[in-house]
């Protein structure tokens, strides 16, 4: 069976197979020769006997054996028979024969070295002689496995590099060998372990070899080590081969250490003992600097380790985080905007780390070197890590409190805000997409708020100057927001008395309402005169809530100003319409020469709409702008009554029309919902509305009804009937009410 | 010529990186444990003489790898192998989620004759830190996947404060036993060096 490991014909897995059937029956033979020994044979005399074997690879393969049984009878002291054997075994220069040979020597001799505390040191010899023993036969292992490379032919150089990569682990078992013997103290690895082991790493030059054993090292050592041996290690780092992926070598380190804090806290003094941080910082910049030829992606990514490193050891030194972000700008300092799909991703993942690490994005904002990064991104993902930047606001409630801040943030924000040179046109975005991210940005602004008066206004300042920049198609979802965001504060501000002497730069009512009024007129510039109309009425609202009358004027004068130029669709109008008088019925604030006037357009407009039933009903709509049910409200009963008779006329042509046409039922609805408008006032004590003039139009109606011109409607009908029931109901009720009604006859 | 019964028991420790398989080997042989982690490259024997009932058998347990890159020769050494101890960190989840493809890798690899009956054994490591406060595998759950796979023992150990260590590998080694075939070895009373070799120096490849 030894003779079999001569074989040339094998992978190194089969090889490995045959190794591990001969290595169980050396086992056996191992517990023989102790027996012989026992039987009086001595250790020295099985030595020297095994070596007459013809063959030199079985020969060696009994030498160690019987090697192990001499050890251990300590006979001889172990460093002797370590030295010999580790000597011997250079007969075997094959490659995969010679790793596995010498691979049996570690394995056999692994728990019988001089270590400290063993029982073969002493005479056997002391650490030292085991680390000696252990770095040549490491070092022998490792030029085997790197002379592999040479052999044979060129063509077979892709089989032979899988091969060599399938037999590391053989060399890299040495160095866990190393790691775990007891003897090796700190300094001793400091001095003499990792220095020669490196040593045989750097100069092997080889690719495959340099990133195995660094990994190794990394891997097997302990981290205490690790940390107090950093400069030694990072060196090492920056002397590789260009070809060595010595990023993925790094950020493992790296990874190592910070898991090596975070299961440790009380290491951290001896993180910040030996400069941890400023240690790996350098050897990134020195690393880059060795290997010209590292891709983009490779420099970025090791900053997205050193990145990692930093947040998880040292939280909170955010100027170290600063610092990592400001070498990256470094880096791509000329490089313009990162084409290349892998290095984006890794400045998306720099630019994520703070964010998911602070889960705020008011301490990322500190960061100067933050936006810097980010310019380097294209315009899609630029927008990509926009939207990151407010989904991260979102969802952990962060709230931008002051305007500087917002000046910082929409900065970053600046691509979905604004259009920049090299953007894309809006007619080329995808439609769907671009409302998404607006709609985020307008969901963002309830987060700008500060309880602070004056720094609130600040805030709606800088939003607005940067919401301006983004053009008509964006302002449509940006300012909306900001104005209701600014309506809140003139709230706050009347609540809580007026600042008289409101100082440069302090919000005052005023100057949020100037505020107002402008951001509005710019959206109905968009154009957005609809949307623009809402809100000029609304800022009405508020006027009028804070006492201002010629502010709520202008903001109606704005109002009929866009429903008169820029509002041309009837059921527009219908809708704007509406909602004017009903704002303006709920105006308190109007003289009587304002109000006038208002009410005067106002009912005018709602004459000229194009339907008549759409006339209709605003007229009658109008009716309460002359009676309002509040405390000092008008009640001019007259005009209420003109209202109504005017509705009347308008309802009457409205019928002919419709009977002319096609007989359809559908005005004599109009008289019916009159009638209901009659009996309200009625029942609110208007003395123009008199039980005649009732009496009058029911009768009016229900021969409409009965007319042969007018098709039959249950709707009308139905609607009919509970009036008159109401009134019915009305009469009966023992009150001052059923009185008036009572002349009423239905 | 004498002959002579020698029992040696193939135990093979399999888990993710970081479980502690090492720890617990070095706990049980060595009586020795340490806080730092030192990964484990390729795989590796301790042997240990045990009692097992009345007789005396050698142990030869296997650590292995868990991290996949330092296991680049492949596992030729599950060959032969008499019992199969599957680790996990009580603490991690995904070391426990991954207990299903070590168990499927080692009957596919070691290719036992009788893979029903074959014998594993299952320990939850790691049950000291925190006073179990961070555990997120619960034990019920461990038993649970354990009765499902053919009844497997289950020990909740620490190698760190030698919880359950020494009677975990008890069982173990009961179990390898009942599996183990007896080796009959035979034994020379004279060696031929060269026998089985090449006489000629001369073809030597070396
Ligand atoms: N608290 C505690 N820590 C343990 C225990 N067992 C192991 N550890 C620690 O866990 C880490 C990993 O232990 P190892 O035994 O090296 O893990 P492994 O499974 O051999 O890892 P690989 O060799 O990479 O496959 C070490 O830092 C040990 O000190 C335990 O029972 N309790
Ligand atoms: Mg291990």
């Amino acid at each position: 069976m030894l003779a079999e490991l001569r074989t040339s014909k094998l992978s190194p897995q089969k090889y490995y197979e045959l190794y591990m059937k001969t290595f169980d029956e050396l086992r056996m033979l191992e517990v023989f020769f102790r027996e012989e020994t026992k039987r009086g044979c001595t250790n020295a005399y099985l030595y020297e006997l095994v070596q007459h074997a013809g063959n030199i690879l079985p020969r060696l393969y009994l030498l160690c054996t019987v090697g192990s049984v001499y050890i251990k009878s300590k006979d001889a002291p172990a460093k002797e028979v370590l030295k010999d054997l580790v000597e011997m075994c250079r007969g075997i220069q094959h490659p995969i024969r010679g790793l596995f040979l010498r691979s049996y020597l570690s394995q056999i001799s692994k728990d019988k070295l001089p270590d400290a505390a063993s029982e073969f040191e002493g005479e056997g010899g002391t650490v030292v002689d085991a680390v000696e023993f252990v770095i040549q036969n490491f070092t022998e292992m490792n030029k085997l496995w790197v002379r592999m490379q040479h052999q044979g032919p060129a063509r077979e150089k892709e089989k032979r590099e899988k091969e060599r990569s399938e037999l590391r682990d053989l060399v890299g078992k040495n160095l866990h060998v190393l790691s775990q013997l007891e003897g090796v103290d700190l300094g001793m690895y400091r001095d003499m372990v990792l220095p020669r082991v490196l040593e045989q790493v750097v100069n092997c030059k080889d690719e495959l070899a340099q990133y195995y054993l660094m990994d190794c090292i990394i891997q097997v050592f302990p981290d205490e080590y690790h940390l107090q041996t950093l400069e030694t290690l990072l060196g090492a780092c920056a002397q590789l081969q260009p070809t060595v992926d010595v990023k993925t070598v790094m950020s493992q380190l790296m990874e190592r250490l910070s898991n090596y804090a975070a299961s440790t806290p009380q290491v951290l003094a001896d993180f910040l003992q030996v400069e941890a941080f400023s240690k790996l910082s350098e050897a990134v910049v020195k690393v880059i600097e060795a290997q010209p030829d590292m891709p983009l992606v490779g420099a970025v990514s090791l900053h997205v380790s050193l990145l990692t490193f930093t947040l998880r050891v040292h939280v909170d030194r955010l100027d170290y985080v600063d610092q990592v972000l400001g070498a990256c700008v470094k880096k791509l300092e000329g490089v313009g905007k990162v084409k290349d799909s892998k290095a984006t991703k890794q400045i998306i993942a720099l630019l994520s780390a703070p964010l998911e690490k602070y889960n705020n994005v008011v301490t990322v904002l500190t960061l100067t070197n933050y936006p810097k990064v980010m310019e380097h991104l294209d315009y899609g993902t630029n927008k990509v890590m926009a939207v990151v930047i407010i989904q991260s606001i979102m969802k952990n409630g962060t709230f931008i409190m002051e305007a500087d801040k917002v000046e910082a943030l929409f900065e970053l924000l600046k691509e979905i805000i604004q259009d920049s040179d090299g953007a894309p046109t809006l007619d080329e975005l995808d439609e769907e997409d671009f409302m998404e991210e607006q709609n985020l940005v307008a969901r963002l602004v309830q987060m700008l708020t500060n309880k602070d008066n004056d720094e609130m206004f600040k805030i709606l300042l800088t939003a607005r100057k940067h919401f301006l920049k983004g053009g008509p198609k964006r302002l449509g979802y940006t300012l909306p927001p900001l104005v209701f965001s600014a309506l809140k504060l003139v709230r706050l501000l009347q609540q809580q008395g007026e600042n008289s002497e409101a100082e440069e730069g302090a919000a005052s009512s005023q100057k949020v309402f100037q505020f107002l009024l402008q951001t509005v007129e710019a959206l109905s510039a968009v154009p957005a005169p609809e949307l623009a109309l809402r809100l000029y009425l609304q800022c009405a609202e508020a006027a009028n809530d804070s006492d201002l009358e010629p502010v709520a004027y202008e903001f109606f004068t704005q109002a009929f100003v866009l429903y008169e130029e820029e509002i041309a669709d009837s059921k527009a109008q219908v809708t704007a319409i509406h909602l004017i008088i009903g704002t303006l019925q709920r105006m308190n604030v109007f003289g009587v020469e304002n109000r006038d006037t208002l009410t005067h357009k106002a009912t005018g407009y709602s004459a000229k709409l194009l339907k008549k039933p759409d006339q209709c009903r605003a007229v009658y709509a109008c009716s309460h702008l002359f009676w309002v049910e509040v405390e000092g409200g008008v009640r001019d009963g007259e005009r209420v009554l003109l209202c109504l008779k005017r509705a009347l006329r308008i309802a009457n042509a409205a019928q002919q029309m419709a009977s002319v046409t096609k007989g359809s039922g559908g005005p004599v609805t109009l008289f019916v919902e009159i009638l209901n408008k009659y009996l309200y006032y009625f029942e609110h004590g208007n003395q123009h509305i008199t039980n005649s003039v009732i009496q009058g139009l029911i009768e009016l109606i229900v021969t409409e009804l009965q007319s042969e011109n007018t098709t039959q409607d249950p709707m009308v009908d139905a609607f009919l009937a509970s009036t008159l029931r109401y009134i019915r109901f009305q009469k009966q009720k023992g009150d001052g009410v059923a009185e008036r009604y009572a002349a009423i006859e239905v | 010529m004498a002959t002579r019964k020698r029992t040696l028991l193939k135990v093979i420790i399999l888990g993710d990186s970081g479980v502690g398989k090492t720890s617990l080997m070095n706990q049980y042989v060595n009586k020795k444990f340490s806080n730092q982690y030192k990964a484990t490259i390729g795989a590796d024997f301790l042997t240990k003489e045990v009692q097992v009932e009345d007789r005396l058998v050698t142990m030869q347990i296997w650590d292995t790898a868990g991290q996949e890159r330092f296991q680049s020769l492949g596992v030729a050494f599950y060959r032969g192998a008499d019992c199969c101890v599957l680790v996990y960190d009580v603490n991690v989840m995904k070391s426990f989620e991954n207990l299903d493809n070590w168990r499927n890798e080692f009957l596919i690899q070691a290719n036992p004759s009788d893979r029903e009956n074959f014998p594993f054994v299952v320990l939850g490591n790691k049950v000291d830190i925190d006073g179990g406060n961070s555990r997120v595998v619960a034990e019920k759950k461990a038993k649970g996947w354990c009765t499902s796979k053919g009844n497997i023992p289950y020990f909740e150990t620490s190698a760190k404060e030698d919880l359950n260590v020494e009677a975990a590998f008890q069982c173990i080694a009961k179990n390898a036993l009942k599996n183990e075939t007896e080796e009959e070895i035979y034994l020379p009373d004279t060696i031929d060096v060269n026998n089985g070799g090449s006489q000629s120096k001369s073809t030597c490849e070396c």
